[in-house]
C-alpha cells in the first residue's frame, strides 16, 4: 500500500468534516470520489495533501502527494514560465535566471507531462479557463507526485478538454502514479475510475469497483436510500412547461419584466431572452461561460458594451437595475455577495425590504418563522447561520417583496437535499404568484426540476430556446460547445 | 459589553506602560501618573485645558468612524483639517455659521477628490489621502507665508479672524461653543448610522461592498457620500480649532489631530458614541503630557505614544477584525 | 530654470539618499504584498537609534548598525501584528507611526540627560559620503532588480505580494518570505534612519524624518513598483526639494511651498493610470 489513512477524523467548528475514515490506496490506481457537497471530499483529500492535519487517526504515505485545487492556485500576474519556475523542484538552483532560461525550463517540463500548452511566455490572465487548468494539471505532475488529487477538475472544462485530460490520467495511472479524482459528474467517474468510493456526511458509506454500477446506483449511495432522487441527467418532463402555460396569460398580454436584447460584453456575445413572467426560464452551462458577467449586468454591476436590459419592456439603465428593486437577486457566492455576515438577520432583511426600520425587527421575525429559518432570533449575526439558512434569509428578503423578476444563480449549489427541495419550492411558489424567474445554473437536474425553458450557454453565446423535451436531447453538445 | 471592556482595558493598559516608560529611565510610575491626572483633569484649568483637545480629537475621530464605517480608508484627516480651517479663515468674515458651513463644505470637497479617484481610476483612497494631506500641507504653507500672512509680515501666520467670528465663549470659562456643535454631531453621526437606512447601507457597504451591491445599494455612490460627510466633519474639526482656539493660522494648526482621530475611532470601536470617551481619554492625555513636560521635564509626545499603544492593545485583543475595512477574505 | 535643475542636481543626488533607501526597502516589501504605512517611523527609530550608537562608540559604522537594529526592532512590531497576528496593514502602520514618533520624543529627551550625550556625534567624510550614494544609487538597485526577477527567491517574493495562496500551495511558506521581505527593507530603512541624522546632519531631532517615509510610499507608487521607476521618482522628488533651497537663496521661497506641493500631484495622477496603466501587486495589503 502506498497510502494507508487510518481512522481520519476532523472537525470544523461544529461541523464533522470527516468522521472515521480508513481508506488504502495502491500505486497506478485510479480511484473516483463522489459525493455530495459537503460530504467532506475535499477535506479529505486535503488531509491526503498534507495541506491541514486531522484532529485524530493516523496517514502513511509512501511518496507524495500533488493536489489540483478546484480553484486555481496561479499568479495570474505572472508568466506560465514564471508560475511553472515557483514549483521547479529540480530547478538546478543557478543563482541568477533570466527569462529565457525560465522559458525553456518550462517547456521541457510541459514536454515532460505529454500535454499540449504553447506559449509559455503569456501571462496567465492572457490564458483561457482550459489553458489554465491545463497549467495547473502541469504544475501537479511537475513534481512527479506518487499521489495525484484532482478536486473537480472537470467542471470548467468542454468535453474535448475533459477527454484530453482523462488520457493524461490514463498515462499517469500506467507509469505507476495513483489517481485520486473527486468529481460529481457521475458518468464521467464512471468511465475514469475503476474503484469509486462514495461519501457522505463525512463518512465513506461505499467503496466499490465501477464495474457494473450505473450512476443512479452511485446517487442512491450518495445521497442515502430514503432519498433517492429521480434521475441524474434525467429527462424531467414537460409538466413545467404545462403548468406554466395553464397559469399564464394569453399570448397578448403576457408580461415579459425581463428581456435582454443582442447584449455583449468581455465574455458575452449577442445574447438575448426573454423571462416571461409566471415562469422559470433556466441558463444552463458549465461555469465561466459568461455566467457571472450576465449576472452582474442584470444586477446593474456593469453596463453591457451593446444592447439593452429591458425591464417591463422599457430599456432600463444601471441605476435602474439597481435601486429600482424590480429585481431580487439570489447570487451565485453567497457568502461574498449573499449576506452582510456581521449584520444581523434583521439588517440583513431591511438593506431591500421597504418596511420602516423601527420594524425590521419583528418583520424579520415573521420571515424566519414564514421560511423555516433556523436561528434564535432576528439579531443574530447572519454569518453564524449556517450556508442552507444563510441562503434561506436571501431568498426570504429576495422573494418576500415580489418582485416582478428574480434571478437566481446556482440558487442551491453547496445545500444539502432538504435546503435544496425548499429552494426549489420556494422559487416555484414565486412563479406561481407571477414573477419570472431566471435561474442560471451548472446543475442539469435542477434545470429540469423547474425551468420550462432553456438556453444553454457557451463561451458568452446562448443557444436557441428549447422545451425541456428538446434539451434532454441536445443540452449535452450544446454545454460542451459542439452543437 | 466585552467591547466596554476591551476599550477600557486599552487605555488602561496604555497609561500603564507609560508608567513603565516613566520608570525605565528613573521616574517614578506613581508620580507620573498623578501629573498626568492632575495635569488633565486635577484643577479646573487643566479640565477645561483636557476639554478643548477633545474638541478636535472627537470630531476628527467621528470622521475616521464614518468613512471606515463604510469601508473606505480615509486617512486624510489631516489635509481635511487644514482646509477646512483655510475656508473658515477665508469666510470668517460673514459670520461663524458661514464659516462652519464653508469649512464643513470644503473638508468634504476635500476627501472627495480620493472618492472620485477611486471610483473613477481606481486609485486606493489609502494612498490618495496621504498625498493629499501633504498638498494640503503645503498649500497652507504657502497661504500663511505668502496671501494670507498678517499684515505685519514677521512670522508665517495670518491675521486673527474677526472678533465676531471666533466662536463664543461658554459661561466665563475657556470653553468655546464648538464643543456644543461637536457634541451635536456625534448624535447626529450616531442618528445616522444606526436609525437611517443610509446607515444601514453604509454599514453593510463596510462589511461587505459585494453583497451589499447584490442586495441594491450603489456602492459606489455609499462611499463618495460617506467619503464627503467623513471629510466634512474633519474640515469642521479644523474650523472649530481655528475660530475657538488658535485663531489664526498657521503651518501647524493641525497638530496632528487628523492623524490622531484613527487612534480615537479605533479606541472608540468605531461608535459614534463611544468616540465621546475615547476623544475626552486621549484629549486628557495629551493635556496630562504637556504638564509632565513641564512640571517634570518629560517629553509630551509620550501621548502620541499612548494612542499607539491604544491601537496595538486592540489588534491583541482582535477587535479590530470584525470591522477592518477593505478586507476581502 | 533648467540651469537651476543642473546646479541643485548635486545636492539632490547626496540629500535624498535616505529616502532612496527607503524607497528601495518599501519596493521590497511591497513586492512581497506589505504596505508598510510605518516605514515613517522606522526610518525615525533608525535616526535616533544610529546617533546613539555611533555616539556610544564612536564610530560611524556602528551607528549605521545601530540604525539597522533599530530599524529590525519596529520591523519586528509590524511583523509580528501584520504577518503573525494578520492584522490589518493600515492599522499596524499608522500605531506604528505615532509608537515611533512619541517613543523617540520621549526616549531622546531622557537621553539628553545621559552622560553619552557629552561625546559628539562622529562626522561622515566627503569620501564616504561619495561612497554611500554610489551603493544607494547604482550598487543597491542593480542588487534589487537582480534578486527581485532573476532568483527563485525572488519569483517567490513577487508571487507573495500577488497571490500568496499559490505560494503556499506549492510548498514554501508566505510568512517567511514576507519576514524576509520585512527585514531587507529594514536593513535599507535602518541605513536610511543613520544616513539623515549622522552624514545630512549630525545628530537627531524630533520628528526628523518629516514625511519622508510617506513620500517613499509615494515613489513606490510613481515609480510603479519598478526599480527604474522608484529611481526616476526619487530624482524628480530630490530635485524638487533641493530647488527649494535655491529659490530660498533667490528669496522666492514663497514659491516653493507651491514647488514642494507638485510632486505629490503627479503621484496622484500617476495613480489615476493618467501615465498608463498601473499594476499594483494583486495582494497587496492583504493577509496571506
Amino acid at each position: 500500500m502506498m497510502l494507508t489513512l487510518a481512522h481520519i477524523s476532523k472537525t470544523f467548528g461544529a461541523t464533522r468534516a470527516i468522521d472515521d475514515v480508513s481508506l488504502d490506496l495502491d500505486r497506478g490506481q485510479v480511484t473516483g470520489i463522489v459525493g455530495e457537497n459537503g460530504a467532506g471530499k475535499t477535506t479529505l483529500m486535503r488531509i491526503i495533501a498534507g495541506e491541514i492535519a486531522p484532529d485524530t487517526g493516523n496517514v502513511q504515505l509512501d511518496g507524495r502527494a500533488a493536489l489540483v485545487h478546484q480553484h486555481f492556485m496561479l499568479v495570474s500576474n505572472f508568466t506560465v514560465a514564471e508560475n511553472l519556475a515557483l514549483v521547479d523542484a529540480t530547478d538546478p538552483s543557478r543563482l541568477f535566471r533570466t527569462h529565457r532560461t525560465l522559458e525553456r525550463r518550462a517547456e521541457a517540463i510541459i514536454g515532460r507531462s505529454g500535454i499540449d500548452l504553447r506559449g509559455v511566455a503569456r501571462r496567465v490572465d492572457e490564458l483561457s479557463v482550459g489553458e489554465r487548468s491545463k497549467l495547473e494539471l502541469i504544475k501537479a505532475i511537475a513534481s512527479d507526485p506518487d499521489i495525484l488529487i484532482l478536486d473537480e477538475p472537470t467542471s470548467v472544462l468542454t468535453p474535448n478538454e475533459s477527454s484530453e485530460l482523462f488520457r493524461v490520467i490514463q498515462r499517469l495511472a500506467a507509469a505507476g502514479t495513483a489517481v485520486l479524482f473527486i468529481s460529481h459528474k457521475l458518468r464521467e467517474v464512471l468511465e475514469v475510475a475503476p474503484r469509486i468510493v462514495v461519501m457522505r456526511a463525512g463518512r465513506i458509506v461505499a467503496d466499490t469497483t465501477s464495474q457494473g454500477m450505473s450512476a443512479e446506483d452511485l446517487a442512491t449511495a450518495m445521497v442515502g436510500e430514503h432519498q433517492a432522487i429521480a434521475s441524474i441527467v434525467g429527462v424531467q418532463n414537460d409538466e413545467n412547461r404545462a403548468t406554466a402555460e395553464r397559469r399564464s396569460p394569453s399570448a397578448e398580454r403576457r408580461i415579459h419584466p425581463l428581456r435582454c436584447e443582442h447584449i455583449s460584453g468581455e465574455r458575452l456575445d449577442d445574447v438575448t431572452f426573454d423571462v416571461p413572467s409566471g415562469q422559470v426560464v433556466a441558463i444552463l452551462g458549465v461555469a465561466g461561460n459568461g455566467q457571472v458577467e450576465l449576472a452582474s449586468m442584470l444586477r446593474g454591476l456593469e453596463a453591457p458594451r451593446s444592447g439593452a436590459v429591458l425591464l417591463d419592456g422599457k430599456p432600463a439603465t444601471r441605476r435602474q437595475l439597481l435601486g429600482s428593486g424590480a429585481v431580487g437577486h439570489i447570487p451565485e457566492d453567497r457568502t461574498r455577495d449573499g449576506i452582510v455576515a456581521q449584520m444581523s438577520i434583521a439588517e440583513n432583511i431591511a438593506l431591500t425590504s421597504r418596511t420602516p426600520l423601527r420594524h425590521a425587527r419583528g418583520f424579520a421575525q415573521r420571515l424566519i418563522e414564514l421560511y423555516s429559518i433556523r436561528a434564535q432570533n432576528a439579531s443574530q449575526p447572519a454569518g453564524l447561520l449556517s450556508g442552507g439558512n444563510q441562503q434561506k434569509v436571501v431568498l426570504a428578503r429576495e422573494l418576500d417583496r415580489r418582485p416582478a423578476v428574480i434571478v437566481a444563480a446556482e440558487p442551491t449549489r453547496g445545500l444539502d437535499i432538504a435546503a435544496t427541495r425548499f429552494v426549489h419550492e420556494q422559487l416555484r411558489l414565486a412563479a406561481a404568484a407571477g414573477s419570472g424567474i431566471l435561474l442560471m445554473t451548472s446543475d442539469l437536474d435542477e434545470a429540469f426540476a423547474l425551468a420550462s425553458v432553456m438556453y444553454v450557454i457557451y463561451r458568452g453565446h446562448l443557444s436557441d430556446p428549447l422545451t425541456p423535451r428538446d434539451a434532454a436531447m441536445q443540452v449535452g453538445p450544446l454545454m460542451a460547445g459542439v452543437a | 459589553m466585552r467591547r466596554l471592556a476591551v476599550g477600557i482595558g486599552a487605555a488602561a493598559l496604555s497609561l500603564l506602560l507609560l508608567a513603565l516608560a516613566g520608570a525605565a529611565f528613573g521616574h517614578s510610575p506613581r508620580v507620573l501618573l498623578e501629573i498626568l491626572v492632575s495635569g488633565s483633569i486635577g484643577s479646573r484649568f487643566a479640565l477645561e485645558g483636557t476639554l478643548l483637545k477633545s474638541v478636535p480629537l472627537l470630531l476628527t475621530g467621528l470622521a475616521v468612524v464614518i468613512a471606515f464605517r463604510a469601508g473606505v480608508w480615509n486617512i486624510g484627516g489631516e489635509g481635511q483639517f487644514i482646509v477646512g480651517a483655510l475656508a473658515a479663515y477665508l469666510t470668517s468674515r460673514f459670520g461663524t455659521t458661514a464659516a462652519l458651513l464653508a469649512a464643513a463644505v470644503a473638508g468634504a470637497l476635500w476627501a472627495s477628490i480620493a472618492s472620485l479617484l477611486r471610483v473613477w481610476r481606481n486609485a486606493p483612497e489609502v494612498l490618495t489621502t496621504i498625498l493629499l494631506n501633504f498638498i494640503a500641507i503645503h498649500l497652507l504653507g504657502y497661504c500663511v507665508n505668502g496671501p494670507l500672512q498678517e499684515a505685519s509680515g514677521q512670522y508665517p501666520q495670518s491675521d486673527p479672524v474677526p472678533q465676531a467670528a471666533a466662536l463664543p465663549l461658554l459661561g466665563g470659562s475657556s470653553l468655546h461653543a464648538g464643543i456644543v456643535v461637536a457634541l451635536l454631531v456625534t448624535l447626529a453621526s450616531w442618528w445616522l448610522l444606526y436609525r437611517t437606512r443610509e446607515g444601514l447601507r453604509l454599514r453593510a457597504t463596510g462589511f461587505n461592498p459585494s453583497a451589499a451591491q447584490y442586495a441594491g445599494v450603489d456602492v459606489n455612490a455609499q462611499i463618495a457620500r460617506a467619503m464627503a460627510l467623513s471629510g466634512a466633519v474633519a474640515g469642521l474639526a479644523g474650523a472649530i480649532e481655528l475660530l475657538g482656539v488658535t485663531h489664526r493660522l498657521f503651518e501647524r494648526v493641525a497638530a496632528g489631530y487628523g492623524y490622531a482621530g484613527i487612534a480615537v475611532a479605533l479606541l472608540a470601536q468605531l461608535h459614534p458614541i463611544a468616540t465621546i470617551a475615547a476623544a475626552a481619554f486621549f484629549g486628557a492625555l495629551a493635556t496630562g503630557a504637556g504638564e509632565l513636560q513641564r512640571s517634570a521635564s518629560i517629553s509630551s509626545s509620550v501621548a502620541t505614544f499612548g494612542q499607539a499603544v491604544v491601537i496595538l492593545v486592540l489588534i491583541l485583543f482582535g477587535s479590530m477584525r470584525a470591522f477592518a475595512p477593505g478586507r476581502d477574505e | 530654470m533648467i540651469e537651476m535643475i543642473i546646479q541643485s542636481l548635486p545636492l539632490a543626488i547626496f540629500a535624498s539618499v535616505p529616502l532612496l533607501l527607503a524607497v528601495e526597502g518599501e519596493l521590497v516589501a511591497e513586492r512581497a504584498g506589505m504596505i508598510n504605512l510605518g516605514i515613517e517611523g522606522m526610518m525615525l527609530t533608525a535616526a535616533m537609534t544610529a546617533v546613539f550608537a555611533a555616539q556610544i562608540s564612536g564610530s560611524i559604522i556602528a551607528g549605521l548598525f545601530g540604525g539597522i537594529a533599530g530599524a529590525l526592532a519596529v520591523a519586528a512590531i509590524f511583523g509580528f501584528f501584520s504577518i503573525r497576528l494578520k492584522a490589518d496593514q493600515i492599522v499596524t502602520g499608522t500605531a506604528i507611526n505615532l509608537l515611533a514618533l512619541g517613543l523617540t520624543g520621549f526616549v531622546y529627551r531622557e537621553m539628553q540627560q545621559s552622560a553619552i550625550f557629552v561625546r559628539s556625534v562622529p562626522h561622515v567624510g566627503a569620501a564616504a559620503e561619495n561612497a554611500i550614494a554610489i551603493v544607494s544609487w547604482i550598487v543597491i538597485p542593480i542588487l534589487l532588480s537582480l534578486m527581485l526577477w532573476m532568483t527563485a527567491f525572488g519569483l517567490r517574493l513577487r508571487a507573495c505580494g500577488e497571490y500568496p495562496r499559490a505560494v503556499a500551495a506549492s510548498g514554501p511558506s508566505v510568512a517567511m518570505h514576507r519576514w524576509a521581505a520585512l527585514v531587507i527593507e529594514a536593513v535599507l530603512v535602518g541605513a536610511a534612519g543613520a544616513d539623515l541624522s549622522l552624514a545630512l546632519s549630525s545628530g537627531f531631532a524630533e520628528n526628523m524624518t518629516s514625511g519622508r517615509g510617506f513620500i517613499a510610499l509615494s515613489i513606490v507608487i510613481f515609480g510603479r513598483w519598478k526599480t527604474r521607476g522608484i529611481l526616476l521618482g526619487t530624482a524628480v522628488f530630490g530635485i524638487a526639494a533641493a530647488l527649494q533651497y535655491a529659490l530660498q537663496a533667490m528669496n522666492q521661497s514663497l514659491q516653493f511651498h507651491l514647488l514642494l506641493a507638485i510632486p505629490y500631484v503627479v503621484t496622484l495622477l500617476i495613480l489615476c493610470g493618467i501615465a498608463g496603466k498601473v499594476r499594483a501587486p494583486e495582494s497587496l495589503g492583504r493577509d496571506a
